[in-house]
C-alpha cells in the first residue's frame, strides 16, 4: 500500500500536511499550521497543490486521508 | 507431503491442509480481529504479516488486518491460542483447539452475576466494543401509586388545561369543532388510571374546581403497595465475539456484578514529547483506553494524549499503529492453562517483552 495524491483534486489547502505525525516530528512547526521549513517531510504545498517528497517516510497511519477534503492524498 | 490451501472470503481467511490423516483449518475472522499483531509476535515460522491497521481501521482501505502465507504456515495453532479476542482458530478435523486441553488456553473471562446485577445498563452504555446487552422488564407503573381521581364532568368546561399540564399523559379528551346543536369543544374527557401517577397537578390547575383527586400514598403511606411489584427483572448476555475484556463493565458497575479476568499484564508508556496528537491510536484501542483529554477552559492548552490504562489488555494495536514511536507496551505477565509441550510455553512466554 502506498501514498498517493491527486492533484488535479488538491485544493491546497494544507490539512494534509499540518496533520501528518510524521510531518510534525521532522519539522515540528508543521504541528500546530505553519508550513514546514524543509522538505525532508512526507508531504508540501507547492505553487498551491500538494506535492510528495516523502512518501517512502509514510507509516500509513490514515491521518492525512481523514483530513482531505476532496479525497485528493489517499492510501492505495 | 499435502500443500496448504488458501482462501480470502470477505477479509476472512481460511488455511486448510487435508491430508489421509487429518484435516487442519485455520481460520481467521476479521471483524473480531483488533490488529494487536500478537499473532504475528508468536508465530514460529513467520507466516503472517500485520497489515496498515491504522488505515484499515479508519476505513481509508479495505483489506485483512493480517495476511498469512500459506506456504510458510505450518498449521501449528500458536496464533490461536495467543490471539486475545479468538480471532484466529485451528481446528483439528473440524474440532476447535481451544476446546481441547492438551492446548494451552489464554485464561480469560467477562462475567455478570444475575443475581447481582441490578440491571442499570451501566455496563452496556460503557462497553467499547458494544459486547453487552442487558434485558429488563420494568415493572407496571400504575402498581407503583395508589389514589383516585374523577372528574365532574358536569362542572368541567373542557378548557383542556388539565390534559397540557398533566405529566403522565394520562388525560385523554374528545376534542372536536362547536356546532350550533353541540355548543362544546370537547365531546368526553377521561382519565386513564394505568397512566395516572396521582400528582394532583389537574387538580390544582383546573379553573373550574371539576377535579377530584387525591394521592393514597401521600395520605396513608404506602401501606395498599406491594413491595415485589416495585421489583425489576431482567437478564445480562456479553457476546463473546466481541468482548475484549477490557474491564470496563467492572469498572463501572455499581453492584459489583461484574467481573473480568485479563490474560495479558503490563504497562502502558506514552511519551508525550514524541506524540503528535494523530490520533490513530485512539481509534484502533479496542479498550477505549486513549483519548483526546478535554480542556476546560477557552484557550487551555491540554496534553496531547490521555490513558486510562485500567482498560488496557496490553495486545500492543496502539504501538503497531503509532507513526512516531511515541507509544511502548510492555507485557509482563501472560497468563495461560498448564501445557507439557515446552515449545509452547516458550512461545507463549515470548510475548513478555
Amino acid at each position: 500500500m502506498e501514498l498517493k495524491v491527486d492533484q488535479e483534486l488538491c485544493l491546497g489547502c494544507g490539512n494534509c500536511v499540518v496533520s501528518c505525525p510524521v510531518n510534525a516530528s521532522i519539522s515540528p512547526e508543521a504541528y500546530g499550521g505553519h508550513g514546514p521549513k524543509t522538505e525532508d517531510v512526507i508531504m508540501m504545498v507547492e505553487n498551491g497543490v500538494v506535492k510528495l517528497f516523502n512518501e517512502d517516510k509514510c507509516k500509513r497511519c490514515g491521518t492525512c486521508p481523514l483530513f482531505c477534503p476532496t479525497d485528493a492524498i489517499y492510501l492505495e | 507431503m499435502v500443500a496448504n490451501t488458501k482462501e480470502v472470503k470477505e477479509n476472512d481467511i481460511c488455511v486448510q491442509r487435508i491430508s489421509p490423516e487429518e484435516k487442519r483449518e485455520l481460520n481467521f475472522k476479521d471483524d473480531i480481529c483488533i490488529g494487536c499483531g500478537i499473532c504475528e509476535k508468536i508465530c514460529p515460522v513467520e507466516a503472517i504479516d500485520l497489515g496498515d491497521i491504522g488505515a484499515i481501521e479508519r476505513n481509508e482501505i479495505d483489506e485483512s488486518k493480517i495476511s498469512v502465507d500459506e506456504e510458510k504456515c505450518v498449521l501449528c495453532g500458536m496464533c490461536s491460542s495467543a490471539c486475545p479476542v479468538d480471532a484466529l482458530e485451528l481446528k483439528l478435523d473440524d474440532k476447535s483447539i481451544k476446546e481441547m486441553d492438551e492446548y494451552p488456553q489464554l485464561i480469560k473471562s467477562a462475567e455478570i452475576d444475575d443475581e447481582t446485577c441490578i440491571y442499570c445498563k451501566a455496563c452496556e452504555t460503557a462497553c467499547p466494543r458494544e459486547a453487552i446487552t442487558i434485558a429488563r422488564i420494568l415493572p407496571d407503573r400504575s402498581k407503583l401509586v395508589t389514589g383516585e381521581i374523577e372528574i365532574d364532568k358536569d362542572t368541567c368546561i373542557n378548557c383542556g388545561v388539565c390534559e397540557e399540564m398533566c405529566p403522565a399523559d394520562a388525560i385523554e379528551m374528545e376534542h372536536h369543532l362547536p356546532t350550533s346543536s353541540d355548543p362544546t369543544i370537547s365531546s368526553d374527557i377521561n382519565v386513564n388510571k394505568d397512566k395516572c401517577v396521582y400528582c394532583l397537578i389537574c387538580k390544582k390547575s383546573c379553573p373550574v374546581d371539576a377535579i377530584k383527586a387525591v394521592c393514597r400514598s401521600c395520605s396513608y403511606g404506602e401501606y395498599d403497595l406491594k413491595p415485589e411489584d416495585s421489583e425489576i427483572e431482567g437478564s445480562s448476555f456479553i457476546d463473546d465475539d466481541a468482548c475484549v475484556n477490557c474491564g470496563w463493565c467492572e469498572e463501572i458497575c455499581p453492584v459489583d456484578a461484574a467481573k473480568v479476568e485479563k490474560s495479558y499484564a503490563g504497562e502502558l508508556d506514552v511519551d508525550l514529547e514524541k506524540c503528535n496528537a494523530c490520533g490513530a491510536c485512539i481509534d484502533i484501542c479496542p479498550c477505549n483506553v486513549l483519548s483526546f483529554p478535554e480542556s476546560t477552559k477557552p484557550g487551555e492548552i491540554v496534553e496531547k494524549l490521555k490513558k486510562d490504562e485500567n482498560f488496557c489488555i496490553y495486545c500492543g494495536a496502539c504501538e503497531n499503529v503509532c507513526p512516531v514511536e511515541a507509544i511502548d507496551v510492555k507485557r509482563t505477565d501472560v497468563k495461560f492453562t498448564p501445557t507439557k509441550s515446552k515449545s509452547w510455553k516458550k512461545q507463549l512466554e515470548s510475548l513478555k517483552t
